[in-house]
């Protein structure tokens, strides 16, 4: 076995079946994409005509809509990362130290919305969040709060704030799937051996706990900001982006360019800043954030 | 040395195995492929693959279509239709995949204008002859083919006469204490008094845009008395900026919007959640299109939705050189054949079969599906809404024959849509509205 893998063929042949399938399906696609971006094309198989950097241009200098699609996602990782990834950290501490059939039972629970299609999610909230009919505005005339009622996600002031808690409140399990199986690795020891120190509670945990889980949040930081700007299903799902550009995201936006207006050539253009901002928020994150143990 | 050469022969064995299990793929491909026609052409079976919007296939367009896809595999036995039918938004997208990716489809829906122009440009839907669909076999009235005409070609046929009406629940009116409106005023005073009895005064589909835009065309028509007005605005033949009935129109839009006319949540209703609030009684007007005479026959419905149904036209502006009888009236939908069909004889046939009078334009109207693009003959067995909207129609005074914002690019069709998102949900002003609706044919100029 160790003759096999130290051949460079055998090594070459393992390798390329994936190297092929990695050029076909990624590579590819984001080369014909660079391509299309230069051009002013409806679609592939209609006229092409090459308008150099028009379409960046465009992009950058004057399309709005481009850059609310951006400052979304930025506003939605900055959510994930302040808002959801503390709080999972907390919940997945409190579940470690709930230990027994509580623990598992609580931990199915919060992972239920996780294994629910997005389709249902997105149905589910557009009807919880319905101004007439949704369980919202109900509880809030209940409790006599029915100045507070709103059109959540119809009217422009309350839209993205209530896409965003959508979105956080769907991806809090894995978040908590994450911190929790990175504290369950953390040696028991270790705990016992502060505790013999003299440190309890809060303490405890800020020094013991969040230390050891560097590695888990500096990758999920990152997955966050990813995730942030990827982020198109549950959008499109459940406000298409507006109202007007209200939660508009550079997925839906993308789209919508290249299917709805048939603006093919400057989807592509989007795209392609679309993997730059990707691979600049990796890198950033990767470069300042510590993912060692200090 | 002697290693380099062993790596060579190495390499070279590998890559000729790769080769050779390649080639042996591509083969045996393509003999299945042969023998699949083969076995076809034993058989003398064809199958023809038809695309369409019209999902419910047991109500409405739906059916009429398959009614006639039906009849024609009853009378050519060799022919099979297979029917790939899903919804309207996701169609449009799933046609510009097949577009990029040429997908076999014989026969597709088409939406005519922009969406349409698109596929022409890509070369996916077949240039059809005028002069074959003259004559009493089909019917078709004048200026049908208008929307589906690109440099003097025709690429499609419509399927119907599609013009906006307003459908209302005759009980909410009568029980409300509510005169139909005839006027812009009394249609806000109506929208009072139902706001006033909790009651949705219009159900909209705010989420996909487009009906703000045949509304505020058909409101812009009656202000104006000139039913081209827009277009030539959309064409770069008169700017918006300069036209005073168009900013009058939006103005008439805010009011809309400030008297509460529309459901709170109108703007994420998609077209299916605005059409239940109407038919489940909780909204007493709903601004639609006349292809949905269906509601009327269409027994999902409760019976006393059905008999409580009624159609009025858009009401008329009191101070507007419009009339009441201006008609918001284009041919929208159609049918077009496309340039990638494997069984491209075939499928003309089954095509020309489809498109005669007595074939969609018949199982259309008998049905209650629609309103049919061709001369239709009145059965005797119309529902009440069929006869209304007959009326309608052949009471319409003046017609645009396109939707403002389907005649221009699909780009400006995105921008003038965004515009309207921003007006309808109060981001933006009348004035800015108009603003945006100028940037946008200037940039499609552009």
């Amino acid at each position: 076995m160790r003759k096999v893998l130290s051949n460079k063929v055998a090594i070459f042949l393992f390798v390329f079946p994936g190297i092929v399938l990695f050029a076909l399906t990624f590579l590819a696609p984001i080369v014909l994409s660079f391509y299309y971006s230069f051009t002013d094309t409806l679609g592939p198989g209609t006229q092409l005509t090459m308008v150099g950097f028009e379409n960046y241009k465009e992009l950058l200098l004057h399309d709005s809509r481009f850059w609310r699609s951006l400052l979304n996602a930025v506003l939605l990782g900055l959510g994930y990362i302040i808002l959801q990834h503390p709080v999972c950290i907390l919940f997945a501490i409190l579940l470690d130290r709930l230990g027994g059939k509580a623990e598992k039972i609580f931990r199915t629970i919060f992972f239920i919305p996780c294994v629910i299609s997005v389709v249902v999610i997105s149905r589910m909230w557009l009807n919880l969040l319905d101004p007439s009919f949704g369980i919202v505005n109900k509880l809030l005339d209940i409790v006599g709060l029915s100045s507070w009622k709103h059109a959540w996600l119809g009217d422009t002031s309350t839209a993205l704030i209530s896409l965003l808690f959508i979105l956080i409140w769907s991806g809090f399990g894995w978040g908590l799937l994450f911190y929790y199986s990175g504290i369950k690795g953390i040696p028991e020891d270790l705990y016992e051996a502060a505790h013999l120190d003299g440190a309890s509670g809060i303490r405890l945990h800020w020094k013991i706990t969040i230390p050891l889980l560097a590695p888990v949040i500096a990758v999920q930081v990152t997955l966050a900001m990813i995730t942030a700007l990827k982020q198109m299903e549950t959008v499109f799902l459940t406000t298409n982006g507006g109202p007007g550009d209200a939660t508009q995201f550079l997925g839906v936006y993308l789209y919508n360019k290249a299917f709805s207006a048939s603006q093919y050539g400057y989807a592509n253009a989007i795209s392609i800043l679309f993997i730059i901002v990707c691979l600049l928020a990796t890198y950033l994150s990767n470069r300042f954030i510590p993912s060692e143990n200090a | 040395m002697h290693m380099t050469s062993r790596y060579h022969k190495n390499t070279l064995v590998a890559i000729s195995t790769l080769m050779v299990a390649m080639l042996a793929a591509c083969s045996s491909g393509g003999s299945t492929k042969a023998g699949s026609e083969s076995s076809d052409k034993d058989a003398k079976m064809v199958t023809l693959r038809l695309f369409t919007n019209q999902p419910d296939r047991k109500t409405g367009q739906g059916l009429a279509e398959q009614m006639v896809v039906d009849n024609y595999m009853k009378e050519n036995p060799n022919i099979k239709i297979e029917v790939e039918a899903i919804g309207d938004e996701p169609f449009r997208n799933k046609q510009k995949a097949y577009m990029a990716s040429n997908e076999p489809i014989d026969i597709t829906m088409v939406h005519s204008g922009a969406d349409l122009n698109t596929l022409v440009q890509a070369k996916y839907v077949r240039e059809l002859d005028p002069k074959e669909y003259e004559g009493d076999n089909y019917k078709f009235f004048s200026g049908a083919f208008k929307s589906y005409t690109f440099d003097n070609k025709i690429y499609g046929l419509p399927r119907n006469s599609d013009y906006e009406v307003i459908y209302y629940n005759k009980k909410l009116f009568t029980d409300n204490h509510v005169k139909v409106p005839t006027t812009f005023n009394e249609l806000i005073e109506a929208a009072k008094t139902f706001r006033a009895n909790n009651i949705v005064p219009m159900s909209t589909n705010g989420k996909e845009l487009w009906t703000f835009g045949l509304m505020y065309q058909d409101f812009a028509q009656r202000v104006s008395g000139d039913p081209n007005a827009i277009l030539d605005a959309v064409d770069h033949k008169k700017p918006f900026t300069q036209d005073p009935s168009f900013m009058k129109t939006a103005e008439l839009m805010k009011q809309l919007m400030d008297v509460k006319m529309f459901q709170d949540s109108y703007m994420t209703a998609d077209y299916g959640t605005s059409q239940n609030l109407f038919t489940q009684g909780k909204a007493a007007m709903w601004y639609m299109g006349s292809w949905e005479a269906g509601m009327a026959s269409n027994e999902k419905l409760s019976a006393e939705f059905r008999s409580n149904l009624g159609v009025m036209s858009v009401p008329r502006v009191e101070d507007g050189k419009g009339k009441a009888t201006d008609l918001l009236a284009w041919n929208g939908g159609g049918y077009a054949l496309t340039t990638s069909s494997n069984h491209p004889e075939e499928a003309k046939k089954f095509f020309d079969y489809m498109m005669r009078a007595d074939q969609w334009a018949k199982a259309a109207w008998d049905t209650g599906a629609a309103v049919p693009a061709q001369k239709y003959q009145l059965t005797g067995k119309e529902s009440e809404v069929q006869k209304q909207l007959t009326d309608i129609l052949m009471n319409g005074t003046s017609m645009p024959g396109a939707s403002f914002i389907d005649f221009g690019t699909p780009g400006f069709k995105d921008e003038a849509q965004n515009a309207l998102g921003k007006f309808f949900a109060g981001s933006s002003t009348p004035e800015q509205l108009i603003n945006e609706f100028q940037a946008a044919a200037d940039k499609q100029k552009h």
